[in-house]
C-alpha cells in the first residue's frame, strides 16, 4: 500500500543560507517532489519519529543535505524552451542531451542555483525524481540518468555551470530511449511524466583526487535468494567500498544476511574469494578536469582499485588480509598479504552497531510503507567512535503473497523447458508465446555489448506489438561490467514477461544482480530464473532443452540472437516461497493443470 | 560654473548632502562627491543631408571613477542640458555602488532629436561625438552605454569608429551591442527582471508569497513586460497595466481583475509599448484613464515608464493595501510624493536599486566583451539575480537596523563606497 504523498508543503522553501542551516531538505518550486524526494522526505520524518538515535551510539544517522527542485520548474523548462517536439521524437540520446544543453532553465531559479553553488563546496549528486515513481508507486530504478559533480573549481561560474548542465542532461534523460521503452511497458507514456530533481551533497571524503564513502551499501528486508539457513524475510545486505554505483550496477560486493553477518560468503576457495570479491571501486574524480563532456553519466566518475583504497588508508576498517602461512582472513590490514573486501572489521569486531542500525532501518521503514522495502545509504569512517551514516533511498519492494505450488509431479512431466531451485517473482504465467534468447554457439563475452543492442531492437518491436516473451541468456542480466553478463539496462529488454539466466562453461557467475535491475524485475512482476549448464543447480532443476528451442522456426535471427514464436503459449509458474520455478514447453503445458 | 538652483542637478546634490549627513562625511570628501570629476562639453559638425553643415553639442560628465571605470549611457535629445547630465552621472555612481559594481559613474549626450534626422546624420554625430571624446573613454576609463533615443546601431557605429581611431578590436570600449556582435544575451530582460527580484526580496522580508499577490504596472516597455513575465512566473497576478496611446495622446490603463494575460497584451501592442485599446476592450479588458493604474487595490505598485509619475498630486491615491513601490523608471516619484510615503507603513524600494539590473548586465556584457568569451543566457541571469539580490539583502539588512527608510539606506551604501574608495586611494 502506498504510504500518505508528501507534498511540497512538508519541505521547506529554499534559503540562500541553506548550507548553514539545520534543514536538511529544502525545495526550489512550488511543484510535486516526485518519487526519490519524497521517499527522502518519508526518511526524514521516520528517523525523527521512529529512529531511536540513542541505542546506536557511534552511528550518526541522517539524511545528507539536499534541495528539490519540483516539477513545475521541469513544466517551466519544458515549455519556455519549445522542448516537447523533440522530446517525443526519436531522437538519438546524444542528440536529446544536446537539444536540452542548449536551452534554458527558467530564470526564477537561476540565482537560488547560482547561490548554492556559492555556498556548497562538496560534491553533488544530481539525481532524477520521477513523478510517475510516485504516482505508480515503483522504483523506476536506475531508469533515468544521475550526474555526480566534483563541485570543486574554484570559481563560482563553473561551479554553477556544471550544476546547470548536470540539471539539462536529467531533465533530457527523462526522454532518453531507454526510459521511453521503460514508461511504454507501464501503460503510460512519457507526456505523463515530469522530472523534480535533487541536488544532494554527497557522503564520504576526499582522498587527494578521489572522493568516495568507506562504505556504500544496500539492503532488502526480503531475499530472493537466501542462503541456506536463511529465510528470506531475514533479508539480504550488500556492501561495497565506494560510491554506490558498484552494487547498484551488480558489479562484485559484499553479501551478507543481517540475522548472519558473521556468516562467511560461500566461497569455494582462497583463490575466488580474491578473484571475486570487489576489487574496484568508484569514487568522484576531484582531479584533472576530465575531457568537457555535458552528456556522460560518468563524466566525473572514475573507478580505482585496492592499491589506490590502500593508499588513501580506507581500507582498514572494510577490508581482511589473507595470511598466508595461517591460511586465514584476518580482520583489518595490520597484517601485511593480500586485501579482500569484506567487512570483517566492521561485521565481525561490532565495534559500531552498524548491523543493528541497519536491521532497524529495515524494520522502521518496513513499518512506514507497510511493505518490503529496500533502501540504499552511504558511510563516512573517517572518525570511527562517530560513523556517518547517510540514508540516500528509500523504495518499497513488491513481493507477491499469492501461494503457487509446483509439485514433484509436475516437475517429472516430459515437457519441461527447463526449471530452476533459483527463482524471483511468485505467480503462473500461461500467456507468453515468445522467446528470444542468445545462441549459446556463438556466445562469447566479448560479444556482450553488440548482444545488448541487438536486444533493445527486438524488444522495441515486441513492445510496439505488446508481445511480452521469454528472454534467455547467459551470465548477469544487466550487469555493468560485460564479462560478467549481458550490460543490458532495463529499458532495453523492458518487453520481457519472463527472463532467464543461465551460466556457461566461460560465463559462471553468481547470480547478483544490481539493485537497480533487481528492483525493476520485481516491481515488472517479471519472473526471473537462474539455471546452470551442468548438474550444479540441484536435483529438482533442469537443464535448458536447447535442442527443442533450436527446432523452432525463427521470426528473426541474427548470428547471436534467435527470436522463436510458438503456435500455443508457454506456462511458466514460481514459487516464491521455495524459490522454485518451472517452465513448460507448449504442447506440454496445455495437458498441464493450471493455477 | 555657475549651478541653477531646483534643477535635477541640485535633487541629485541634496539626495546626496543627506546621505553625506547622516555618514558624516568630512568637508573634503563631500565637496568631491557633491561634483563631477571631469566634464567634457565640445561641438560636433555634421554634414547634413542637404549639404548644409550643422554643428551639435556634445556632453560626457564623468562624475567618479575610484571604484572602477565610468559606466554610463549616452542620451540624444533635444531638450538635453549639462546640468541633467552632470546629475544622471552622480546618480549612475550611485547604482553602481550600490549593486557593488567595480565601476564609477558617467553620462553623455548630445542635444538632437534623431526624429529629424537620418541615419547617415545620426551616423555622423555617433562618429563625430567619439572622434572627440577618444582618448577619454576607453574599456579601461569610461565605457558608454546607450540611453534615451539611442540604439544598439548607435553603438556599433561608436565602437565602429573607436576601432579605427585605435587601430584595434576593443569590443569592452561600449555596452548595448547587438547580441552576436558583442552584446550579451539577457540584456534586453535585464532591468525588468532585476525589479522583479528585489520585489521577491522584498516579500521575502515580509513573509509573503508572490503568488497571494497583486501587482499594477505603469508602462508596457521593455522593463515592464518582463517585470510583468518574470513576476507571473513566480505566481503573481498582474492586474493593471498602463501605457501610452499614440493615437489618442493619452495614456489608458488596463484591468483585468483575474490577472492580465501578458502574451495576449503583447499580441496586440506595438512596437513602442502602445497597447490597441478597441482589441484590449474586445477581449474582456476593461480600459481606464491612465493615471488609475496608481488606485488600484493591489498589493505592489512598480512606476516603470516616465519620471515624477507618482507626485503630491497622486500620492494619497494610493491604496492602504499596497506594501510595495518597486521604482522600474528612472525618478518616477517626486521629492513631495517622496516625502509622503515616508510616514506610511511601505516599502519604496528606490530606482537606483530596483532597475539596477540594466547596469548590472551592461557590467557582465563589458567583462565578456573584454575577454571575448560570451556566457549562456542562464549565466548570465543567474549571476544578475545573485548580484540584486545580494545587493537588495544589504540595503534591507541597513533598513532594519538604523530604521531607515529605504531611500535613504540604499544612498548611504552607495555614498559610502564611494567615499572609501577616495578615501583608500589617498584622494582625500
Amino acid at each position: 500500500m502506498k504510504p500518505a504523498g508528501f507534498g511540497q508543503q512538508d519541505v521547506p522553501l529554499f534559503d540562500r543560507n541553506f548550507f548553514r542551516s539545520p534543514v536538511p531538505i529544502t525545495r526550489i518550486g512550488n511543484g510535486e517532489l516526485g518519487g526519490k524526494a519524497s521517499g527522502l522526505v518519508l526518511i526524514r520524518d521516520m528517523l525523527a519519529s521512529h529512529f531511536d538515535a540513542e541505542n546506536f551510539s557511534g552511528i550518526e544517522v541522517y539524511v545528507p543535505k539536499m534541495v528539490v527542485i519540483a516539477t513545475d520548474v521541469f513544466d517551466a523548462f519544458m515549455e519556455r524552451n519549445g522542448l516537447f517536439e523533440t522530446a517525443f521524437s526519436d531522437l538519438a540520446d546524444d542528440h536529446m542531451a544536446e537539444t536540452f544543453q542548449r536551452a534554458e532553465l527558467p530564470t526564477e531559479i537561476l540565482g537560488d542555483l547560482r547561490a548554492l553553488a556559492e555556498e556548497a563546496h562538496t560534491p553533488l549528486a544530481i539525481r532524477s525524481s520521477s513523478l510517475l515513481e510516485d504516482e505508480l508507486f515503483r522504483p523506476f530504478a536506475g531508469v533515468y540518468e544521475t550526474k555526480m559533480l566534483p563541485n570543486n573549481p574554484p570559481d563560482v561560474d563553473t561551479r554553477f555551470r556544471k550544476l546547470v548542465e548536470a540539471i539539462k542532461f536529467v531533465y533530457a534523460s527523462t526522454y532518453f530511449n531507454s526510459a521511453k521503452s521503460y514508461i511504454r511497458a507501464t501503460d503510460r507514456t512519457s507526456a505523463d511524466e515530469k522530472m523534480a530533481i535533487i541536488i544532494q551533497e554527497v557522503v564520504g571524503r576526499r582522498h587527494d583526487e578521489r572522493f568516495y564513502p568507506d562504505v556504500s551499501g544496500v539492503g532488502r528486508s526480503y531475499n530472493f535468494f537466501p542462503a541456506s539457513g536463511s529465510t528470506p524475510k531475514d533479508g539480504v545486505v550488500n556492501l561495497a567500498l565506494g560510491l554506490g554505483k558498484t552494487i547498484v550496477d551488480g558489479g562484485a560486493s559484499w553479501i551478507y544476511t543481517p540475522t548472519r553477518p558473521r556468516a562467511p560468503m560461500p566461497f569455494n576457495s582462497v583463490r575466488d574469494i580474491l578473484k571475486l570479491t570487489q576489487l574496484a571501486f568508484w569514487a568522484v574524480n576531484m582531479g584533472r578536469p576530465p575531457a568537457y563532456n555535458p552528456i556522460a553519466e560518468t563524466e566525473y566518475l572514475i573507478q580505482a582499485d585496492l592499491a589506490a583504497a590502500s593508499y588513501d588508508d580506507t581500507l582498514s576498517a572494510v577490508a581482511s588480509t589473507y595470511v598466508a602461512n595461517r591460511d586465514r582472513f584476518l580482520p583489518g590490514t595490520t597484517h601485511s598479504g593480500p586485501r579482500v573486501i569484506d567487512f570483517a572489521p566492521l561485521l565481525a569486531y561490532g565495534n559500531i552497531p552498524f548491523n543493528e542500525a541497519i536491521r532497524e532501518l529495515l524494520s522502521i521503514s518496513e513499518q512506514a510503507l507497510k511493505d518490503a522495502v529496500e533502501i540504499e545509504f552511504a558511510m563516512d569512517l573517517s572518525d570511527i567512535a562517530h560513523a556517518r551514516f547517510g540514508f540516500l533511498q528509500l523504495r518499497p519492494m513488491l513481493v507477491s503473497e499469492k501461494e503457487v505450488e509446483i509439485t514433484d509431479e509436475e516437475l517429472a512431466t516430459a515437457g519441461v523447458l527447463l526449471a530452476s531451485n533459483r527463482a524471483i517473482g511468485n505467480g503462473t504465467l500461461d500467456t507468453i508465446r515468445d522467446i528470444v534468447y542468445v545462441r549459446p554457439e556463438t556466445f562469447e563475452a566479448r560479444l556482450t555489448p553488440r548482444i545488448a543492442a541487438e536486444l533493445e531492437t527486438v524488444n522495441r518491436a515486441l513492445l510496439e506489438e505488446k508481445r511480452p516473451y521469454l528472454l534467455l541468456g547467459f551470465g548477469r542480466w544487466g550487469s555493468s561490467d560485460p564479462w560478467l553478463g549481458i550490460p543490458v539496462e532495463w529499458g532495453q529488454i523492458s518487453g520481457a514477461g519472463v527472463i532467464v539466466e543461465s551460466t556457461l562453461p566461460d560465463m559462471n557467475v553468481e547470480p547478483s544482480q544490481g539493485a537497480h535491475f533487481f528492483h525493476n524485475l520485481i516491481s515488472f512482476e517479471v519472473p526471473y530464473l537462474c539455471v546452470t549448464h551442468d548438474s550444479t543447480g540441484g536435483a529438482q532443476a533442469r537443464k535448458i532443452d536447447w535442442d527443442w528451442l533450436n527446432f523452432q522456426p525463427a521470426v528473426t535471427e541474427t548470428s547471436l540472437l534467435r527470436h522463436v514464436r510458438l503456435e500455443q503459449p508457454l506456462l511458466v509458474k514460481v514459487d516464491g516461497r521455495t524459490g522454485r520455478g518451472v517452465i513448460w514447453r507448449a504442447q506440454v503445458a496445455e495437458e498441464n493443470p493450471r493455477s | 560654473m555657475a549651478y541653477k538652483p531646483y534643477n535635477s542637478f541640485s535633487i541629485a546634490q541634496t539626495q546626496f548632502d543627506g546621505a553625506a549627513e547622516i555618514l558624516g562625511l568630512d568637508e573634503a570628501t563631500s565637496d568631491l562627491l557633491r561634483y563631477p570629476m571631469r566634464e567634457y562639453a565640445f561641438a560636433i559638425p555634421i554634414r547634413m543631408d542637404d549639404g548644409k553643415n550643422r554643428v551639435f553639442r556634445g556632453f560626457r560628465v564623468q562624475h567618479n571613477d575610484a571604484r572602477g571605470p565610468c559606466k554610463g549611457g549616452i542620451r540624444f535629445h533635444p531638450q538635453e542640458t549639462q546640468d541633467t547630465v552632470r546629475a544622471l552621472s552622480m546618480w549612475m555612481t550611485w547604482k553602481c555602488a550600490v549593486v557593488d559594481l567595480p565601476l564609477g559613474g558617467a553620462k553623455g549626450g548630445v542635444i538632437c532629436d534623431p526624429h529629424n534626422l537620418s541615419d547617415r546624420e545620426q551616423e555622423q554625430i555617433c562618429r563625430g561625438w567619439v572622434r572627440q571624446m577618444a582618448r577619454n573613454v576607453g574599456p579601461n576609463t569610461d565605457v558608454p552605454a546607450p540611453d534615451v533615443m539611442t540604439t544598439p546601431q548607435h553603438m556599433l557605429w561608436m565602437l565602429d569608429e573607436f576601432e579605427g581611431i585605435t587601430g584595434a578590436k576593443v569590443p569592452g570600449f561600449i555596452t548595448g551591442k547587438p547580441v552576436g556582435i558583442g552584446g550579451s544575451l539577457g540584456r534586453t530582460e535585464a532591468t525588468g527582471y532585476g525589479v522583479i527580484f528585489t520585489v521577491r526580496e522584498a516579500l521575502k522580508d515580509m513573509n509573503i508569497r508572490a503568488s497571494d499577490t497583486t501587482a499594477s504596472v505603469q508602462g508596457f516597455g521593455n522593463v515592464a513586460q518582463h517585470a510583468i513575465r518574470l513576476y507571473e512566473q513566480l505566481g503573481g497576478t498582474t492586474v493593471c497595466v498602463s501605457c501610452w496611446d499614440q493615437k489618442d495622446r493619452t495614456s489608458y490603463a488596463y484591468h483585468k481583475a483575474d490577472g492580465i494575460r501578458i502574451d495576449e497584451l503583447l499580441s496586440i501592442t506595438d512596437r513602442f509599448g502602445g497597447i490597441d485599446k478597441a482589441k484590449a476592450a474586445d477581449i474582456g479588458y476593461e480600459v481606464l484613464p491612465g493615471d488609475d493604474w496608481l488606485k488600484q487595490d493591489v498589493d505592489i505598485l512598480i512606476p516603470a515608464a516616465l519620471e515624477n509619475q507618482i507626485n503630491e498630486e497622486n500620492v494619497n491615491d494610493i491604496s492602504a493595501r499596497v506594501k510595495i513601490i518597486a521604482e522600474g523608471a528612472n525618478g518616477p516619484m517626486t521629492t513631495g510624493a517622496d516625502t509622503v510615503l515616508r510616514d506610511r507603513d511601505l516599502v519604496v524600494i528606490p530606482d537606483f536599486l530596483a532597475n539596477a539590473g540594466g547596469v548590472t548586465c551592461s557590467y557582465f556584457e563589458q567583462v565578456q566583451s573584454n575577454m571575448n568569451y560570451y556566457w549562456g543566457k542562464d549565466e548570465v541571469l543567474g549571476k544578475l539575480d545573485s548580484k540584486i539580490t545580494a545587493a537588495y539583502l544589504s540595503v534591507s539588512e541597513m533598513v532594519r537596523k538604523r530604521k531607515l527608510y529605504m531611500r535613504d539606506a540604499a544612498y548611504i551604501i552607495a555614498v559610502d563606497r564611494v567615499a572609501r574608495a577616495c578615501r583608500d586611494r589617498g584622494w582625500v
